[in-house]
C-alpha cells in the first residue's frame, strides 16, 4: 500500500483528492479480500484486518464480534486501540451491535449519549469514552454472523462520514465470507474427526463379535448395523468340555451410547461366561453389573445359554428378549417363550432357564429389527422371518444366514434398526464318517468318493479335499500292501472333526487289525534318490500336519491318526 | 479305450509320428497301478520311443507315480525317450509333491516335445 503524503493531498485539487481516495480504498479492499481468502489462521487474519481498518478509517478502537452459542452471544474475536476486548461476551440483543446485528443494517451514530441503543456497560468496565460508533453487519446468504464496529473517528470533531459507511460496507461483506468459509471449513474437518472416530468404533464393536467358524460348527451370526456402530451383538465361545456358550442381545436405544454399552455387556458376559456355565447365574450376574453403573433408562434384552453337541441339549435363558424360534425336523416352529425383565432395570432377579433338546432342528435368536424391517409398509413380522428361513432350508447354515440377509437388503426392504441373528444346529452337517472296508485295491475308489464328500460337507476347499483324499489313500495303500500284505483283513476309517481346538482341524483315524508293525520301521525314503515306491509316508507327511501311529488300547493292530486344520493355506 | 479289469482307469495306445503314445483316463490307484504298470513297461520293452498322456487322469497316487518312474528308468537304460504329455492338474500336484516334475520331460503335447527336440 503507498503511504499517504499529506503534503501532496493539500494541494491536489479536490478531483485528484477523490480519485486518490478511491485508489486507496481499492486497494485496502483487494488486499482485504485476498489476505480473507487465502488464509487458513482465521483468527489472525481477522486480527491484521481489524488492525487496518481501525488505521485507514482513522478509529481510535474497533472490534469483530461474531454471533456464538447458538445465535444468543456477541462474542469478541478480534479488536484494536487502547481497550481489549477480545472474548468478551455481550447478549446478542446489547447495545449498538446487537441492534446493527438484529435489524441487519449499518448504524452510524453520531453522538452515543443522545443514542437510546447505546449502553455504557463496556466503557465503564474499561474506563474508556466512546463518543461515536460506525457499525456494519457480518452477513452471508442472509445468514447474520455478527459485526464489524469502529469506534471514535480520529479527526477534530470526531464523526464517522457517508464515505466511512460505503468502505466498511464493503469491508464487512469480505470479511463475512471469509468467516463463514472457515467455518464451513472447521464444520468438515470435525465432521471428519468424528467420521474416523465412528469408524474406529465401529472396527472395535466387529472385534468384539466372534469370529465366523467353518461350516460344519453349530452356531453362527450375522449383524447388520444401521448406523456406523450397533446396539446389537452376538457371541459365542467353545469351553474346555466341548459345551458353546452363546447369546444374542438388543441394546435399548441407538448410536454411541448404545454401542458403549453393547461393549460393556459384551465383555460381562464373554468374560464371566467362561467360570459360570449355568445360563440363569450368569445373566444374573451380567444383570446386577450393567444395573450397577448403567445410564438411567438403558437396558439390554438377552437370550444366553449353553449347547452341549455331545447331548445335542440347550439349555437358555431370556431376558426381556424376544422368543427364540426353534424350528423342528419336521418344519414347525415353536416359540420359545421367557418372562423376565431387560438386563439392567431392576438388581437382584431371576433368569429362569429353558431346557431344549435340538435334535436335528434349528434354533433362531434374532432381534427384531428382522421382524420389523417393511416391504411396501408391510412389516415382515415372525411369519415373514418363517418363510424366509424354509425358502433358504435347504442349505447349511451359515450359507443360509447370509442367503437371508442377502434377500433382507436386496427386496428393496426398509431396515430401521440393527439385524442380527443366531441359528445353532447341530445336524448332518458336522462331517462324521465310520467306514469299515476289506483289506483289498478294489475298496479304494468307493472309500475315497465317501471320504471327499465327507471333508466336502465340513466346508474344506476342493483343493484340500483331494490333498485329505490322497492322504486316505496311501494310508489305506500301505495297510493293504504292507500290513496285511495283500492278505484278507479290515480297515476302519473315522474322519471328524475337531472343535476344541481354533482354527478346527480334521482327525482322520486308520484302524487295522494286522500284526502290529514296527514305527520306527515307517519313513519315506529320500527324494533325491529317484526309484519307484516309498513315496506314501513321504505324500501323507508333507500333505497333513501330523501323522501319530499307536498300538491301539486294545492291543489289536494299529492306529494312525491324521490331523490337518480345515482350510489351512498352503496344505 | 480298454478298460483295465473293473479297476477306476482305462487307457489306449496310439502311433503317431515315431512314437507310442499311452493315454490313460480315470484313476490310477492301487488297484489299477499293477495293470498301467504292464502297459508302460511293454510299451518301453518294444522298443520304442514312449509318452504317457495323463490329461484325462483325476487322480494318480503313489503306486501310480512309482510305475512312471519304472518306464522313465527302463527307457533310460535302454536309451530311450520316456515323456509325460498334457499332465492334468491333479497329477501335476502329484509330481511336485514327489518332485518328480523336474524329473520327467514333461510338455503339453506331442507337437510340443517334437518342437523342443
Amino acid at each position: 500500500m503507498p503511504t499517504l503524503n499529506l503534503g501532496m493531498i493539500v494541494t491536489m485539487s479536490e478531483q485528484k483528492k477523490h480519485e486518490l481516495k478511491l485508489d486507496q480504498h481499492l486497494a485496502l479492499l483487494a488486499r482485504m479480500t485476498q489476505e480473507f481468502t487465502t488464509s487458513l489462521d482465521i483468527e489472525e487474519t481477522l486480527h491484521n484486518a481489524i488492525v487496518q481498518m481501525m488505521d485507514y478509517m482513522n478509529a481510535e478502537a474497533a472490534s469483530i464480534f461474531l454471533l456464538e452459542n447458538d445465535d444468543t452471544e456477541l462474542v469478541c474475536r478480534a479488536c484494536a486501540g487502547p481497550i481489549k476486548l477480545l472474548g468478551l461476551r455481550l447478549p446478542a440483543d446489547h447495545g449498538i451491535i446487537g441492534n446493527t446485528v438484529k435489524q441487519n443494517q449499518v448504524q452510524m451514530v453520531l453522538d452515543v449519549s443522545a443514542d437510546p441503543d447505546f449502553t455504557a456497560q463496556v466503557d465503564e468496565q474499561t474506563g474508556f469514552t466512546t463518543h461515536s460508533i460506525l457499525c456494519a453487519p457480518l452477513t452471508v446468504m442472509n445468514k447474520k454472523l455478527g459485526a464489524i464496529e469502529l469506534i471514535n473517528k480520529k479527526t477534530d470533531d470526531g464523526l464517522f462520514v457517508t464515505d466511512d459507511q460505503h468502505m466498511l460496507t464493503a469491508l464487512a461483506s469480505s470479511a463475512a465470507l471469509a468467516i463463514h468459509n472457515a467455518a464451513m471449513a472447521a464444520s468438515l474437518v470435525e465432521q471428519e474427526r468424528i467420521q474416523r472416530e465412528l469408524e474406529l468404533a465401529r472396527e472395535i464393536q466387529g472385534n468384539l463379535l466372534p469370529t465366523p467358524k467353518h461350516a460344519s460348527f453349530p452356531i453362527h451370526g450375522y449383524n447388520l448395523p444401521m448406523r456406523e456402530v450397533s446396539g446389537d451383538f452376538y457371541d459365542y465361545f467353545t469351553l474346555p468340555d466341548g459345551r458353546i456358550v452363546f447369546n444374542l442381545a438388543d441394546v435399548s436405544g441407538k448410536g454411541m451410547n448404545a454401542a458403549l454399552l453393547m461393549a460393556k455387556t459384551s465383555s460381562l458376559f464373554h468374560c464371566l461366561g467362561k467360570t459360570q456355565t449355568s445360563p440363569r447365574k450368569l445373566l444374573a450376574m451380567v444383570n446386577n453389573e450393567v444395573h450397577e453403573n448403567s445410564t438411567r433408562g438403558m437396558f439390554v434384552t438377552m437370550v444366553g445359554g449353553i449347547f452341549d453337541p455331545a447331548s445335542n441339549e440347550i439349555l437358555l435363558a431370556n431376558a426381556g428378549h424376544q422368543p427364540p424360534l426353534l424350528q423342528h425336523a419336521d418344519g414347525h416352529f415353536e416359540e420359545i417363550l421367557g418372562e423376565s425383565p431387560p438386563l439392567g432395570i431392576l438388581p437382584n432377579i431371576e433368569f429362569p432357564e429353558t431346557k431344549l433338546q435340538l435334535a436335528d432342528g434349528s434354533l433362531y435368536i434374532y432381534t427384531d429389527g428382522v421382524t420389523e424391517s417393511q416391504q411396501n409398509g408391510q412389516m415382515l413380522g415372525e411369519e415373514g422371518l418363517q418363510d424366509m428361513i424354509n425358502s433358504h432350508r435347504d442349505k447349511p447354515a451359515a450359507a443360509r444366514l447370509e442367503a437371508m440377509f442377502d434377500s433382507l437388503q436386496r427386496d428393496g426392504r426398509l431396515l430401521h434398526d440393527d439385524v442380527t441373528v443366531l441359528v445353532i444346529e447341530n445336524s448332518q452337517l458336522t462331517p462324521s464318517l465310520c467306514l469299515h472296508i476289506k483289506s483289498n485295491p478294489s475298496e479304494l475308489k468307493g472309500l475315497r468318493d465317501r471320504a471327499r464328500k465327507t471333508v466336502l460337507a465340513a466346508g474344506c476347499s476342493l483343493e484340500q479335499a483331494e490333498s485329505i483324499v490322497l492322504a486316505i489313500g496311501e494310508a489305506v495303500s500301505n495297510i493293504i500292501q504292507h500290513a496285511y500284505n495283500a492278505e484278507d483283513g479290515d480297515i476302519e476309517l473315522n474322519i471328524n472333526v475337531d472343535h476344541q481346538i481354533e482354527p478346527a482341524q480334521f482327525i482322520i483315524v486308520l484302524r487295522d487289525y494286522a500284526e502290529t508293525i514296527d514305527i520306527n520301521e515307517i519313513r519315506s525314503r529320500a527324494l533325491d534318490d529317484v526309484r519307484p515306491g516309498g513315496l506314501g509316508v513321504h505324500f501323507m507327511k508333507q500333505l497333513m500336519d501330523s501323522l501319530i501311529y499307536t498300538v491301539p488300547e486294545d492291543g489289536l493292530g494299529n492306529r494312525l491318526e491324521m490331523r490337518i486344520t480345515i482350510n489351512a493355506k498352503n496344505k | 479305450m480298454q478298460k483295465i479289469s473293473d479297476s477306476p482307469v482305462s487307457f489306449e495306445i496310439d502311433d503317431e509320428q515315431g512314437y507310442l503314445i499311452v493315454r490313460f483316463a480315470g484313476e490310477i490307484d492301487l488297484y489299477g497301478t499293477p495293470h498301467a504298470r504292464e502297459v508302460i513297461l511293454n510299451c518301453v520293452k518294444s522298443d520304442r520311443n514312449t509318452v504317457i498322456d495323463l490329461s484325462a487322469v483325476t487322480y494318480i497316487d503313489s503306486s501310480g507315480v512309482a510305475s512312471l518312474v519304472e518306464g522313465y528308468q527302463l527307457a533310460k537304460t535302454n536309451q530311450l525317450e520316456f515323456g509325460l504329455i498334457n499332465t492334468s492338474e491333479a497329477v501335476m500336484n502329484v509330481l511336485q509333491l514327489a518332485h518328480l516334475d523336474k524329473v520327467f520331460s514333461i510338455h503339453a503335447s506331442l507337437n510340443e516335445r517334437l518342437q523342443a527336440s
